[in-house]
Protein backbone atom coordinates (compact mmCIF):
# COMPACT_ATOMS: atom_id res chain seq x y z
CA UNK A 1 0.00 0.00 0.00
CA UNK A 2 1.19 3.38 -0.95
CA UNK A 3 1.54 6.23 1.75
CA UNK A 4 -0.68 8.47 0.08
CA UNK A 5 -3.14 5.25 -0.58
CA UNK A 6 -3.03 5.08 3.44
CA UNK A 7 -3.36 8.62 4.32
CA UNK A 8 -6.80 8.53 1.83
CA UNK A 9 -8.10 5.70 4.35
CA UNK A 10 -7.06 7.09 7.34
CA UNK A 11 -8.43 10.71 7.19
CA UNK A 12 -11.87 8.87 5.15
CA UNK A 13 -11.90 7.01 8.38
CA UNK A 14 -9.50 7.72 11.12
CA UNK A 15 -10.76 4.86 13.51
CA UNK A 16 -10.78 1.94 11.12
CA UNK A 17 -7.67 -0.33 11.19
CA UNK A 18 -7.52 -4.07 10.58
CA UNK A 19 -5.62 -3.98 7.29
CA UNK A 20 -4.47 -0.53 7.30
CA UNK A 21 -2.21 -1.47 10.71
CA UNK A 22 0.12 -3.20 8.91
CA UNK A 23 1.20 -0.20 6.87
CA UNK A 24 1.54 2.07 9.95
CA UNK A 25 3.64 -0.67 11.36
CA UNK A 26 6.32 -0.15 8.89
CA UNK A 27 5.95 3.56 8.22
CA UNK A 28 6.42 6.00 10.87
CA UNK A 29 5.61 8.74 9.28
CA UNK A 30 2.38 7.18 8.25
CA UNK A 31 1.50 6.32 11.74
CA UNK A 32 2.31 9.91 13.04
CA UNK A 33 -0.10 11.21 10.18
CA UNK A 34 -2.75 8.40 11.72
CA UNK A 35 -2.60 9.69 15.36
CA UNK A 36 -2.80 13.22 14.17
CA UNK A 37 -5.73 12.41 12.43
CA UNK A 38 -7.26 10.28 15.52
CA UNK A 39 -6.31 13.64 17.79
CA UNK A 40 -7.95 15.89 15.28
CA UNK A 41 -11.27 13.47 15.51
CA UNK A 42 -11.26 14.57 18.84
CA UNK A 43 -11.06 18.10 18.60
CA UNK A 44 -13.87 18.14 15.88
CA UNK A 45 -16.23 16.12 17.96
CA UNK A 46 -15.83 18.45 21.32
CA UNK A 47 -16.23 21.31 18.14
CA UNK A 48 -19.42 20.00 16.76
CA UNK A 49 -21.26 19.39 20.46
CA UNK A 50 -23.16 21.93 20.03
CA UNK A 51 -25.70 23.15 23.47
CA UNK A 52 -29.22 21.54 22.61
CA UNK A 53 -32.30 23.27 24.24
CA UNK A 54 -34.91 20.77 25.64
CA UNK A 55 -36.98 18.85 24.02
CA UNK A 56 -40.65 20.54 23.09
CA UNK A 57 -42.87 18.57 21.13
CA UNK A 58 -45.07 20.14 18.14
CA UNK A 59 -48.70 19.81 18.37
CA UNK A 60 -49.58 16.57 17.70
CA UNK A 61 -52.53 15.67 15.57
CA UNK A 62 -54.86 12.47 15.90
CA UNK A 63 -54.38 10.09 13.58
CA UNK A 64 -56.44 7.10 14.38
CA UNK A 65 -58.84 8.06 11.50
CA UNK A 66 -56.51 9.63 9.19
CA UNK A 67 -54.47 7.16 7.46
CA UNK A 68 -53.34 9.64 4.90
CA UNK A 69 -50.76 11.04 6.46
CA UNK A 70 -48.90 8.12 6.73
CA UNK A 71 -45.97 9.20 4.79
CA UNK A 72 -43.61 6.22 3.91
CA UNK A 73 -39.77 7.15 4.47
CA UNK A 74 -36.73 4.50 4.14
CA UNK A 75 -35.14 3.26 6.57
CA UNK A 76 -32.72 0.27 6.81
CA UNK A 77 -34.05 -3.43 6.49
CA UNK A 78 -37.07 -2.44 4.36
CA UNK A 79 -35.25 -0.06 2.14
CA UNK A 80 -36.03 -1.26 -1.63
CA UNK A 81 -32.82 -1.92 -3.40
CA UNK A 82 -31.43 0.75 -4.73
CA UNK A 83 -29.78 0.39 -7.79
CA UNK A 84 -25.85 1.42 -7.84
CA UNK A 85 -25.13 4.59 -9.43
CA UNK A 86 -22.18 3.23 -11.70
CA UNK A 87 -25.44 1.35 -13.08
CA UNK A 88 -27.47 4.32 -13.96
CA UNK A 89 -24.11 5.78 -15.52
CA UNK A 90 -23.85 2.83 -17.45
CA UNK A 91 -27.07 3.28 -18.44
CA UNK A 92 -26.59 6.72 -19.46
CA UNK A 93 -23.39 5.92 -21.17
CA UNK A 94 -25.40 3.15 -23.12
CA UNK A 95 -27.70 5.84 -24.43
CA UNK A 96 -24.65 8.61 -25.15
CA UNK A 97 -23.08 5.69 -27.07
CA UNK A 98 -26.16 5.06 -29.23
CA UNK A 99 -26.23 8.71 -29.96
CA UNK A 100 -22.34 8.75 -30.45
CA UNK A 101 -22.89 5.89 -33.01
CA UNK A 102 -25.59 8.15 -35.35
CA UNK A 103 -23.27 10.84 -34.77
CA UNK A 104 -20.50 8.66 -36.21
CA UNK A 105 -22.19 7.13 -38.94
CA UNK A 106 -23.71 10.49 -39.91
CA UNK A 107 -19.92 12.46 -40.25
CA UNK A 108 -17.54 9.38 -39.32
CA UNK A 109 -14.74 11.38 -41.16
CA UNK A 110 -14.77 14.10 -38.71
CA UNK A 111 -15.11 12.02 -35.23
CA UNK A 112 -13.95 14.66 -32.19
CA UNK A 113 -11.44 13.11 -29.97
CA UNK A 114 -14.10 13.73 -27.48
CA UNK A 115 -17.21 11.71 -28.94
CA UNK A 116 -14.13 8.93 -29.27
CA UNK A 117 -13.58 9.30 -26.10
CA UNK A 118 -17.14 9.52 -24.84
CA UNK A 119 -17.88 6.00 -26.89
CA UNK A 120 -15.00 4.42 -25.47
CA UNK A 121 -16.02 4.74 -22.10
CA UNK A 122 -19.32 2.71 -22.78
CA UNK A 123 -16.70 0.04 -23.68
CA UNK A 124 -15.06 -0.54 -20.79
CA UNK A 125 -17.97 -0.98 -18.09
CA UNK A 126 -15.82 -2.62 -15.65
CA UNK A 127 -14.13 1.00 -15.36
CA UNK A 128 -17.52 2.77 -13.37
CA UNK A 129 -17.86 -0.01 -10.89
CA UNK A 130 -17.08 1.74 -7.67
CA UNK A 131 -14.62 0.73 -5.16
CA UNK A 132 -12.42 1.48 -2.15
CA UNK A 133 -9.76 -0.27 -3.01
CA UNK A 134 -6.57 0.87 -5.04
CA UNK A 135 -5.11 -0.97 -7.44
CA UNK A 136 -1.37 -1.93 -6.73
CA UNK A 137 1.94 0.55 -7.30
CA UNK A 138 3.06 -2.25 -9.84
CA UNK A 139 -0.58 -2.53 -11.88
CA UNK A 140 0.01 1.37 -12.04
CA UNK A 141 2.86 1.49 -12.72
CA UNK A 142 2.63 -0.80 -15.27
CA UNK A 143 -0.08 1.00 -16.57
CA UNK A 144 1.46 4.68 -17.19
CA UNK A 145 5.40 4.15 -17.31
CA UNK A 146 5.56 3.45 -21.21
CA UNK A 147 3.61 7.14 -21.41
CA UNK A 148 4.60 9.23 -18.12
CA UNK A 149 8.05 10.31 -17.03
CA UNK A 150 6.41 12.56 -14.33
CA UNK A 151 2.87 12.84 -12.82
CA UNK A 152 1.86 13.77 -9.31
CA UNK A 153 1.14 11.06 -6.68
CA UNK A 154 -1.65 12.24 -4.61
CA UNK A 155 -4.25 12.58 -7.41
CA UNK A 156 -6.28 10.87 -5.31
CA UNK A 157 -7.11 6.71 -4.67
CA UNK A 158 -6.79 5.20 -7.97
CA UNK A 159 -9.37 1.99 -8.25
CA UNK A 160 -8.68 1.38 -12.12
CA UNK A 161 -5.91 1.40 -14.38
CA UNK A 162 -5.77 -0.03 -17.73
CA UNK A 163 -4.00 0.39 -20.86
CA UNK A 164 -6.46 1.28 -23.70
CA UNK A 165 -6.44 2.32 -27.02
CA UNK A 166 -8.12 5.72 -28.10
CA UNK A 167 -7.71 7.05 -31.76
CA UNK A 168 -5.22 4.14 -32.65
CA UNK A 169 -2.61 4.41 -29.78
CA UNK A 170 -2.46 2.31 -27.15
CA UNK A 171 -3.13 4.76 -23.57
CA UNK A 172 -2.84 4.71 -19.97
CA UNK A 173 -6.99 4.75 -18.60
CA UNK A 174 -7.39 5.20 -14.59
CA UNK A 175 -10.20 5.58 -12.61
CA UNK A 176 -10.30 7.96 -9.15
CA UNK A 177 -12.53 8.05 -6.66
CA UNK A 178 -14.29 11.53 -6.67
CA UNK A 179 -16.61 13.38 -4.66
CA UNK A 180 -19.80 12.40 -6.31
CA UNK A 181 -18.48 9.35 -7.99
CA UNK A 182 -16.06 8.00 -10.41
CA UNK A 183 -13.39 10.21 -12.31
CA UNK A 184 -11.83 8.68 -15.30
CA UNK A 185 -8.97 10.05 -16.71
CA UNK A 186 -7.43 9.24 -19.85
CA UNK A 187 -3.52 10.00 -20.38
CA UNK A 188 -2.94 10.88 -24.73
CA UNK A 189 0.31 11.49 -25.16
CA UNK A 190 -0.42 11.25 -28.32
CA UNK A 191 -3.35 14.02 -28.65
CA UNK A 192 -2.04 17.87 -28.97
CA UNK A 193 -4.84 20.13 -28.93
CA UNK A 194 -4.32 23.84 -28.71
CA UNK A 195 -7.11 24.30 -25.90
CA UNK A 196 -9.46 23.43 -23.59
CA UNK A 197 -12.27 21.00 -25.52
CA UNK A 198 -15.81 19.94 -23.74
CA UNK A 199 -16.73 16.80 -23.24
CA UNK A 200 -20.24 16.07 -22.61
CA UNK A 201 -22.80 13.16 -22.25
CA UNK A 202 -25.65 12.24 -20.25
CA UNK A 203 -24.96 12.89 -16.98
CA UNK A 204 -21.27 13.20 -17.56
CA UNK A 205 -19.37 15.60 -17.72
CA UNK A 206 -15.41 16.29 -18.45
CA UNK A 207 -12.38 18.03 -20.40
CA UNK A 208 -9.15 17.47 -22.42
CA UNK A 209 -6.89 19.62 -21.44
CA UNK A 210 -3.60 20.34 -23.34
CA UNK A 211 -0.95 19.14 -21.61
CA UNK A 212 2.76 19.80 -23.23
CA UNK A 213 2.91 17.54 -26.77
CA UNK A 214 -0.42 15.53 -25.33
CA UNK A 215 -3.43 15.68 -23.39
CA UNK A 216 -5.09 14.36 -20.26
CA UNK A 217 -9.21 13.78 -20.42
CA UNK A 218 -10.98 13.69 -17.17
CA UNK A 219 -14.06 12.89 -17.16
CA UNK A 220 -16.71 12.72 -13.98
CA UNK A 221 -20.39 12.72 -13.01
CA UNK A 222 -22.00 16.67 -13.14
CA UNK A 223 -21.00 18.32 -10.60
CA UNK A 224 -17.90 16.84 -9.75
CA UNK A 225 -15.48 19.04 -8.38
CA UNK A 226 -12.14 18.68 -10.28
CA UNK A 227 -10.29 21.64 -10.73
CA UNK A 228 -8.29 20.89 -7.85
CA UNK A 229 -6.80 17.50 -10.22
CA UNK A 230 -6.69 19.61 -13.13
CA UNK A 231 -4.12 21.86 -11.52
CA UNK A 232 -2.32 18.79 -10.22
CA UNK A 233 -2.45 16.92 -13.69
CA UNK A 234 -1.44 20.07 -15.52
CA UNK A 235 1.25 21.06 -13.48
CA UNK A 236 2.62 17.47 -12.85
CA UNK A 237 2.32 15.25 -15.95
CA UNK A 238 5.44 15.25 -17.82
CA UNK A 239 5.75 12.72 -21.09
CA UNK A 240 8.10 10.52 -22.08
CA UNK A 241 9.36 11.49 -25.59
CA UNK B 1 -57.84 -1.77 19.96
CA UNK B 2 -59.81 1.42 20.25
CA UNK B 3 -59.26 4.70 18.64
CA UNK B 4 -58.17 6.07 21.81
CA UNK B 5 -55.44 3.19 22.96
CA UNK B 6 -53.74 2.59 20.07
CA UNK B 7 -53.27 6.51 20.34
CA UNK B 8 -52.06 6.30 23.43
CA UNK B 9 -49.69 3.52 23.03
CA UNK B 10 -48.47 4.97 19.47
CA UNK B 11 -47.76 8.34 21.52
CA UNK B 12 -45.64 6.44 24.38
CA UNK B 13 -43.55 4.95 20.90
CA UNK B 14 -43.50 8.22 19.65
CA UNK B 15 -42.23 9.90 22.86
CA UNK B 16 -39.81 7.17 23.53
CA UNK B 17 -37.85 7.18 20.18
CA UNK B 18 -37.87 10.82 20.22
CA UNK B 19 -36.64 11.39 23.62
CA UNK B 20 -33.75 9.37 22.96
CA UNK B 21 -33.00 10.90 19.91
CA UNK B 22 -33.45 14.49 19.93
CA UNK B 23 -30.43 15.35 20.41
CA UNK B 24 -29.01 14.46 17.38
CA UNK B 25 -31.86 15.24 15.56
CA UNK B 26 -31.11 19.02 17.02
CA UNK B 27 -27.64 18.69 16.32
CA UNK B 28 -27.46 16.98 12.89
CA UNK B 29 -30.02 20.04 12.00
CA UNK B 30 -28.11 22.55 13.32
CA UNK B 31 -25.01 22.00 11.51
CA UNK B 32 -27.23 21.06 8.31
CA UNK B 33 -28.44 24.73 8.76
CA UNK B 34 -25.96 26.39 10.63
CA UNK B 35 -28.25 28.39 11.93
CA UNK B 36 -29.90 27.59 15.93
CA UNK B 37 -33.10 29.44 15.24
CA UNK B 38 -33.80 27.07 11.41
CA UNK B 39 -32.59 23.96 13.13
CA UNK B 40 -35.28 24.27 15.83
CA UNK B 41 -37.96 24.75 13.50
CA UNK B 42 -36.82 21.83 10.87
CA UNK B 43 -36.55 19.62 14.18
CA UNK B 44 -40.07 20.77 15.13
CA UNK B 45 -41.34 19.91 11.34
CA UNK B 46 -39.33 16.84 11.46
CA UNK B 47 -40.97 15.71 14.96
CA UNK B 48 -44.41 16.64 13.54
CA UNK B 49 -43.84 14.76 10.26
CA UNK B 50 -42.09 11.62 12.03
CA UNK B 51 -45.17 11.13 14.30
CA UNK B 52 -47.70 11.61 10.91
CA UNK B 53 -45.16 8.31 9.77
CA UNK B 54 -44.65 6.67 12.74
CA UNK B 55 -46.53 3.47 11.36
CA UNK B 56 -43.09 3.26 8.33
CA UNK B 57 -41.05 2.91 11.18
CA UNK B 58 -41.15 -1.04 11.37
CA UNK B 59 -38.43 -1.59 14.60
CA UNK B 60 -37.38 1.04 17.02
CA UNK B 61 -33.76 0.29 16.58
CA UNK B 62 -33.56 1.86 13.16
CA UNK B 63 -35.19 4.74 14.49
CA UNK B 64 -32.00 7.29 15.08
CA UNK B 65 -31.33 6.87 10.65
CA UNK B 66 -35.09 7.20 9.80
CA UNK B 67 -35.11 10.17 11.56
CA UNK B 68 -32.29 12.05 10.51
CA UNK B 69 -33.60 11.45 7.17
CA UNK B 70 -36.61 13.28 7.89
CA UNK B 71 -34.17 16.02 9.42
CA UNK B 72 -32.73 16.13 6.22
CA UNK B 73 -35.66 16.33 4.11
CA UNK B 74 -36.91 18.74 6.15
CA UNK B 75 -33.80 21.28 6.03
CA UNK B 76 -34.21 20.55 2.35
CA UNK B 77 -37.51 21.81 2.13
CA UNK B 78 -36.94 24.70 4.14
CA UNK B 79 -34.10 26.01 2.15
CA UNK B 80 -36.96 25.33 -0.89
CA UNK B 81 -39.27 27.44 0.39
CA UNK B 82 -36.92 30.14 2.15
CA UNK B 83 -34.55 30.11 -0.86
CA UNK B 84 -32.20 31.89 1.68
CA UNK B 85 -28.68 33.67 0.69
CA UNK B 86 -25.56 31.84 1.56
CA UNK B 87 -24.22 32.68 4.86
CA UNK B 88 -21.84 35.17 4.56
CA UNK B 89 -19.40 34.69 7.70
CA UNK B 90 -18.55 38.18 8.67
CA UNK B 91 -21.89 39.18 8.73
CA UNK B 92 -23.77 36.76 10.30
CA UNK B 93 -26.91 36.64 12.01
CA UNK B 94 -27.58 35.54 15.84
CA UNK B 95 -28.76 32.83 15.25
CA UNK B 96 -26.17 31.89 12.75
CA UNK B 97 -23.16 33.50 15.46
CA UNK B 98 -24.93 31.27 18.05
CA UNK B 99 -23.14 28.11 16.18
CA UNK B 100 -20.05 29.93 16.76
CA UNK B 101 -19.91 31.16 20.78
CA UNK B 102 -16.72 31.60 21.48
CA UNK B 103 -15.40 29.36 24.83
CA UNK B 104 -12.26 29.55 26.86
CA UNK B 105 -10.64 27.16 24.27
CA UNK B 106 -9.86 29.47 21.19
CA UNK B 107 -8.38 26.41 19.39
CA UNK B 108 -11.54 24.68 19.63
CA UNK B 109 -13.11 27.85 18.50
CA UNK B 110 -11.03 28.26 15.35
CA UNK B 111 -11.74 24.63 14.54
CA UNK B 112 -15.45 25.15 15.23
CA UNK B 113 -15.22 27.97 12.92
CA UNK B 114 -13.52 26.05 10.10
CA UNK B 115 -16.05 23.33 10.48
CA UNK B 116 -18.92 25.93 10.04
CA UNK B 117 -17.20 27.32 6.57
CA UNK B 118 -16.47 24.37 5.32
CA UNK B 119 -18.83 23.04 1.96
CA UNK B 120 -22.12 21.46 2.99
CA UNK B 121 -20.48 18.45 1.13
CA UNK B 122 -17.98 18.22 3.37
CA UNK B 123 -19.61 18.92 6.52
CA UNK B 124 -22.43 17.00 6.96
CA UNK B 125 -20.91 13.19 6.19
CA UNK B 126 -18.11 14.64 9.16
CA UNK B 127 -20.90 15.20 11.16
CA UNK B 128 -22.74 11.87 10.68
CA UNK B 129 -19.43 10.02 11.09
CA UNK B 130 -17.67 12.06 14.56
CA UNK B 131 -21.10 13.45 15.75
CA UNK B 132 -23.53 10.32 15.16
CA UNK B 133 -21.29 7.60 14.88
CA UNK B 134 -22.72 6.36 11.46
CA UNK B 135 -20.63 3.94 9.39
CA UNK B 136 -19.29 4.97 5.67
CA UNK B 137 -22.60 2.84 4.22
CA UNK B 138 -24.75 4.66 6.20
CA UNK B 139 -23.75 7.77 5.29
CA UNK B 140 -23.63 6.93 1.75
CA UNK B 141 -27.33 5.59 1.75
CA UNK B 142 -28.35 9.11 3.76
CA UNK B 143 -26.88 11.47 1.07
CA UNK B 144 -27.47 9.46 -1.89
CA UNK B 145 -23.92 8.61 -2.88
CA UNK B 146 -21.44 5.78 -3.43
CA UNK B 147 -18.97 4.93 -0.24
CA UNK B 148 -15.94 5.89 -2.16
CA UNK B 149 -17.34 9.74 -2.42
CA UNK B 150 -18.16 9.57 1.29
CA UNK B 151 -14.15 8.95 2.11
CA UNK B 152 -13.29 11.31 -0.94
CA UNK B 153 -15.24 14.31 1.02
CA UNK B 154 -14.31 12.81 4.47
CA UNK B 155 -10.62 12.82 3.46
CA UNK B 156 -10.49 16.34 1.85
CA UNK B 157 -12.93 17.67 5.12
CA UNK B 158 -10.18 16.64 7.82
CA UNK B 159 -7.26 17.76 5.42
CA UNK B 160 -8.90 21.30 5.16
CA UNK B 161 -9.15 21.17 8.93
CA UNK B 162 -5.92 19.80 9.76
CA UNK B 163 -4.37 22.89 7.32
CA UNK B 164 -6.48 25.09 9.61
CA UNK B 165 -5.15 23.69 12.88
CA UNK B 166 -1.64 23.33 11.60
CA UNK B 167 -1.45 27.20 10.44
CA UNK B 168 -3.61 28.57 14.21
CA UNK B 169 -0.65 26.39 15.55
CA UNK B 170 2.08 27.91 13.30
CA UNK B 171 0.74 31.47 14.43
CA UNK B 172 1.21 30.85 17.87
Amino acid sequence: MKCNDYRYAIAGEPSKSDDLDAHAAGCESCANFRDQMLALDLKIAQALDVAVPDLVLPDLPTLSNDNGNVVSLPQPGSRRPTVPVWIGLAASLVLVAFLGIRFVISDIEHRSLAAEIVAHLDHEPRAWRSSNVAVSEQSLASVVRDDVEQMADDIGLVTYARTCVINGHTIPHLVIQGEYGLITLLLLPDEFINRATPIEGLGIEGVILPVGNGSIAIIGERGERVTELENKLINSVKWKT
Amino acid sequence: MNGSTADLTRKRRFDRVVTVLHRDMYRYAAWLSRDVGIAEEVVQEALLRAWKSLDALREDGAAKPWLLTIVRRENARYFERKRLETVDIDNLTPAQSAMLAETENSELDDLREAIYKLDDDYREPLVLQVLMGHSTREIAELMGINPGAVLTRLHRARIKLKDTVDDANDEV
